[in-house]
Order: structure tokens, then sequence, then C-alpha cells
């Protein structure tokens, strides 16, 4: 029985739910692409992809933006292409 | 016959009509190979991500062109014959979206009043 279990209420039998209460605080991750539709990401649209590249300019990752694996395929082949072109750094101090 | 962008960003000492001058140069080529270019876009001087040759800055020319897919390879040739050329990249047109302006050509968030900045996609 785990700590947040009261017993036998309503979602006893339920692991799901038992799992989930352990994370009721986080919310549920989504890809931002997948949400908005966004089918091709330029590596022209700074603004977009610096969101992507905070400090120290790793691309940031899909365990933590929730980025769907589609989608940051694209995101890293259009940073790729930008930092080629000087639009956004590979480091920064 | 194909859809490709091509970037270069050049020395930022160059005047307008040096610029000027290379437009015309892949212009001329690209009619030259049976192409033509369907638009071209200044971005002028942009501050650099980071420095090449000692250089902070750089003049940024945007082209969309149609060709035949030998001719890219011209292309790259001639911007590697130029050394006042610091980068460049053609890549195949992916999403019409890249037909019209890019998003280099809209205004800045920050000056739009409807929305605030921070609320792109940043994750």
């Amino acid at each position: 029985m785990g700590r947040y279990d009261s017993g036998g209420g309503r979602d006893a039998g339920r692991p799901k739910k038992q799992f989930k209460r352990k994370f009721l605080f986080r919310k549920k991750k989504f890809c931002k692409f997948c949400d908005e539709k966004i089918k091709f990401i330029d590596y022209k649209d700074i603004r977009l992809l610096q969101g992507f590249v905070p400090e120290r300019a790793k691309i940031f990752p899909r365990r933590i933006s929730g980025t769907c694996s589609k989608h940051q395929r694209k995101v890293m082949q259009a940073i790729k292409r930008a930092r080629a072109l000087a639009l956004v750094p590979f480091t920064s101090d | 016959m194909l859809q490709y962008e091509t970037i270069f960003v050049t020395d930022p000492n160059l005047s307008d009509g040096e610029i000027d001058e290379l437009v015309q140069l892949i212009d001329q080529l690209t009619v030259a190979a049976g192409g033509k270019v369907i638009k071209v876009e200044r971005w002028g001087k942009r501050r650099l991500a980071y420095t090449i040759d000692h250089r902070e800055e750089g003049i940024y020319v945007l082209m969309t062109l149609e060709c035949p897919p030998q001719h890219v390879k011209e292309v790259d040739r001639r911007y590697r014959m130029n050394d006042r050329i610091l980068r460049h990249l053609t890549v195949r047109v992916e999403d019409e979206s890249q037909l019209g302006p890019s998003p280099m050509m809209k205004p800045r968030p920050a000056e739009r009043e409807d929305i605030p900045a921070e609320q792109g996609l940043m994750p």
C-alpha cells in the first residue's frame, strides 16, 4: 500500500490511478508542435528555435520539453541548419 | 525543376552595390541554367551567434530559386570561390510557407501588443 493510497475507495483495484496519484501535481507533457499542428519547422524561425537552445545553447531534450520524436528530429535538423549560418549559437560561455 | 532556398552570409563591410552584384550573379547563373529566381530577401546586417574570422556581424541574403538540381552544385561552387561569403546553405523547399516571407521578416513579438513575448512556443 502506497503512502497516498487511502485504502478501499472508489479507485481500489485500479493500479493505473494509484500510479497517477504519486504524480498528482505534475502536468502531463505534450508535444507543442503536435498540439498546434505544425508540420514544418523552419530553421529561419530563430525566435522559435531559441526556445530550444537555452543558456548553454544545448538542444532542449525531449524528456524535458515533451516534444514527440517526430518533431524533435525536425527541431534538431532546424537548429543544426541555423547553427551553420550563425543564427543560433553552438555554445555560449 | 526543383525549388531551392539558398542563404549566404557575407562580410559586413560589403556595400549595398556589392551585395546587389552577388544577387545578380546568382540570378544570371540561374537563368542561364534554365531556372528562375522566385524570391530575394535581404535581411541586412545581423549579429552573428558566434564570431567568424573575427567578424561579429554579417549581411544575410535569402534567395528562393527554381532550377535543375545540377545548378545547386554550381551555385555552391561560386559561394566557395568567393572569400567574402562567410557562410552559405542551400536546401530544398519543403513547405509552401518557405515561398512566402520568412519568419525573419515578421515583426518581433515584443513590438506587437496583442501577444506577450513569453507566449511563444517555449517549452
